[in-house]
């Protein structure tokens, strides 16, 4: 009887401790979305973004990025190529506008619209809202190359989000996230993202070099570059439709 | 008046190879512009027909309802206050199709090709298998659940067979990414312009890969035994639903602004809770194509006005040499007492008859055109078959059409002789009977 007694207290005890060594997940997703975000500072970025299809030329997009996370707007403008100069998505309140410089017309989009046929979509650009949108509903410890890491599975809050289940690897010193894989409603893997480099930008840190592979059409991949971000005041016409459709003048 | 017809035919008979080459000129034109006629009348009804095969159904109903944050979503959840009302109604229904669809990619072997997809329940839509032509594998094959119908170009252009299994990658009812697959069941011959952007799959299967629940789909379609009555079909069934059920208003505040544009646009404006639905036609989907026949319309009159004034010139000139060549034959007949009215008329009633034999003879030939085009079976995989009805050509002249074009010859070949005729009346008798031929 004391043996068993012992045995249960030692497995609680256990228990505790291994609760006790397991992070809040939600709170790591709250730092991740955080690490990203600005909510005191609006933010510039340069993207270039390359992508490969077999049997295609590669095509590389070249574009200006405006956000003002705290309003929940920005603006992404494409410079490059030049036939898409001009083009841009724009976020006011809960719409996203893309602006077409051609037909001089503004229609409804979205933040899970591919931008210009690649595998990354607008959201993947903007503020992050993880600990919103998702639930932590696994968890494991692992390793990622030499990172030590947590394994955290992500099932959708909402049926609103791009992905309703996301598999995350959270580098365990830092909480950025080293790689991402996204599935579909029905369960099959649709994108495998890495998350290469990352630069830091204010008091943050933005992924610098993201690679994005497409796990259903075979051998497509985007690979996603950031150059000069900056944290500096941006005007207040930068997120409106007339700066679009002037910068495409 | 009787012996001055006479006397016109009596002409016209003596010259008869100029009589039928003028005629010859009128028949022309009144052929084509008749054929433009024709096949203009039949124009909006074939389209609308086959769209209305396309879209199985005459009108339409869709559930939109909007989120908290000002998203649309659409599909109809419980049908039984709509399915009630419409069979409360004495409505020419011959049934009621349910089906949903989406547009995604379809991926096979390296290759990515978009395509708009397609789900019916094809228990109940037996009607539309059968029109189906199809060039390899079998209907029999959409047992399958996961089976797929696809046209021939979007098969070829996937190196796709019978058999074969392809992913479709596809976005939720709310936005969500999706990935099915699929099996291909049959190839079909495109049935040209929106035809080759369907495919056709398994309701169930649809529904599931949108994310709808059981019993849940997209657009309710409503075949009517007739496309004539469509417009006051919808309009009874508006009204019988209004109190019943959320609608959006059938109205637009401009002319220029169809019905569907005007629902979209209090889509995107307007609050509601719950399913607000939609109802729309064929013809308002369509109204762009009876733009396009006003078009033809005035197109085949300008041609037949065009065409006239050059025939005009022919008979004006034709009959200012029938008055030279007549002379003498004028002067003799005003000796005799024939007076000027009576030779002007005289004239005037040979370029009639010419005028009525030609459009005669042009309604004759086009009649005759009309039905050897209509024996010609174009098939099924024609770029012109949502032209056609069921492969053929059809033609539909409308009475006041013809009645018009019929005037329209006649004033134009009157005015055209009118000159030379009034010479000829005005003629001297003795000037007249002493010029040699």
């Amino acid at each position: 009887m004391r043996k068993i007694a012992t045995v249960l207290i030692l497995l609680m005890v256990m228990s505790v401790a291994l609760t006790a060594a397991e992070p809040d997940f939600q709170e790591m997703l709250r730092k991740i979305d955080d690490m990203g975000n600005f909510a005191d500072s609006d933010f510039y970025a340069e993207y270039t973004l390359t992508s490969q299809k077999p049997g295609e030329p590669v095509a590389v997009t070249k574009a200006q990025m405006f956000r003002r996370d705290r309003n929940e707007q920005f603006v992404f403008i494409i410079l490059e190529p030049q036939e898409d100069s001009g083009k841009g998505y724009l976020k006011v309140d809960d719409n996203v506008w893309i602006y077409d410089p051609q037909s001089r017309a503004f229609n409804h989009s979205s933040l899970k619209e591919e931008i210009q046929n690649t595998d990354t979509k607008n959201s993947d650009l903007t503020s992050s809202s993880l600990a919103e949108d998702y639930t932590v509903t696994r968890s494991a410890e692992g390793t990622l190359g030499a990172f030590p890491v947590w394994i955290l599975e992500l099932t959708a809050r909402n049926n609103e989000v791009s992905y309703a289940k996301i598999i995350i690897w959270v580098h365990k010193a830092s909480s950025l996230i080293l790689k991402e894989e996204d599935y579909s409603v029905s369960n099959r893997l649709l994108r495998t993202v890495a998350y290469s480099s990352y630069m830091k930008v204010g008091d943050k840190f933005l992924p610098g070099v993201i690679t994005q592979v497409d796990n259903v059409a075979i051998g497509e991949r985007t690979i996603v570059q950031m150059a000069n971000p900056s944290v500096a005041v941006i005007p207040n016409d930068r997120f409106t439709k007339s700066f679009l459709e002037r910068a495409s003048n | 008046m009787i012996q001055e017809i006479n006397i016109a035919l009596r002409n016209l008979n003596r010259q008869k190879k100029r009589s039928f080459l003028l005629a010859g000129a009128i028949a022309f034109g009144i052929m084509i512009v008749t054929l433009i006629n024709g096949f203009s009348g039949s124009f909006v009804e074939n389209v609308n027909e086959n769209f209305s095969h396309l879209m199985a159904g005459h009108i339409f109903i869709e559930g939109v309802e909007k989120t908290t944050t000002g998203r649309n979503y659409y599909f109809i959840s419980d049908d039984k206050i709509l399915i009630d009302t419409i069979e409360s109604l004495d409505l020419p229904l011959q049934f009621i199709t349910k089906r949903s669809e989406f547009s995604g990619n379809l991926v096979y072997n390296g290759k990515t090709l978009q395509q708009n997809i397609v789900g019916a329940d094809w228990s109940k839509e037996n009607y539309f298998s059968e029109r189906m032509m199809i060039l390899d594998g079998s209907f029999d094959n959409m047992s399958e659940p996961q089976a797929i119908i696809l046209s021939k170009e979007v098969a070829d252009r996937l190196s796709l067979g019978i058999g074969d299994r392809m992913l479709v990658r596809m976005k939720t009812y709310t936005g969500q990414q999706n990935l099915g697959e699929f099996v291909l069941a049959a190839i079909i011959a495109d049935p040209g312009l929106i035809g080759s952007m369907s495919a056709y799959a398994n309701l169930d299967y649809v529904n599931q890969l949108l994310n709808l629940q059981t019993g849940e789909y997209k657009i309710m379609g409503l075949y009517l035994s007739s496309m004539k009555p469509i417009d006051t079909a919808a309009d009874t069934l508006y009204k019988a639903l209004e109190g019943k059920v959320q609608l959006f208003t059938r109205d637009s505040d401009d002319e220029e602004t169809n019905f569907v544009e005007a629902m979209m646009q209090q889509g995107k404006e307007e609050e509601w809770e719950g399913l607000r639905y939609r109802l729309y036609t064929l013809n308002d989907i369509l109204s762009e194509v009876q733009d396009l026949v006003n078009v033809l319309d005035t197109a085949s009159l300008v041609i037949l006005l065009v065409l006239f004034v050059i025939i005009m010139v022919g008979i004006t000139n034709t009959f200012r040499m029938v008055m030279l060549e007549r002379v003498r034959e004028i002067g003799t007949i005003r000796a005799l007492g024939v007076q000027k009215k009576g030779v002007l008329r005289l004239f005037l009633f040979e370029a009639l008859f010419v005028g009525l034999l030609g459009f005669t003879a042009g309604l004759a030939s086009a009649g005759i055109i009309m039905a050897v085009l209509h024996q010609i079976n174009w098939g099924m995989d024609t770029p012109i078959f949502i032209l056609l009805k069921n492969g053929h050509m059809t033609f539909k002249l409308l009475p006041w059409q013809v009645i018009m074009n019929l005037l329209v010859v006649t004033a134009l070949t009157l005015l055209a002789a009118w000159s030379p005729a009034r010479k000829a009346a005005n003629l001297e008798p003795a000037h007249a009977l002493r010029v040699q031929n």
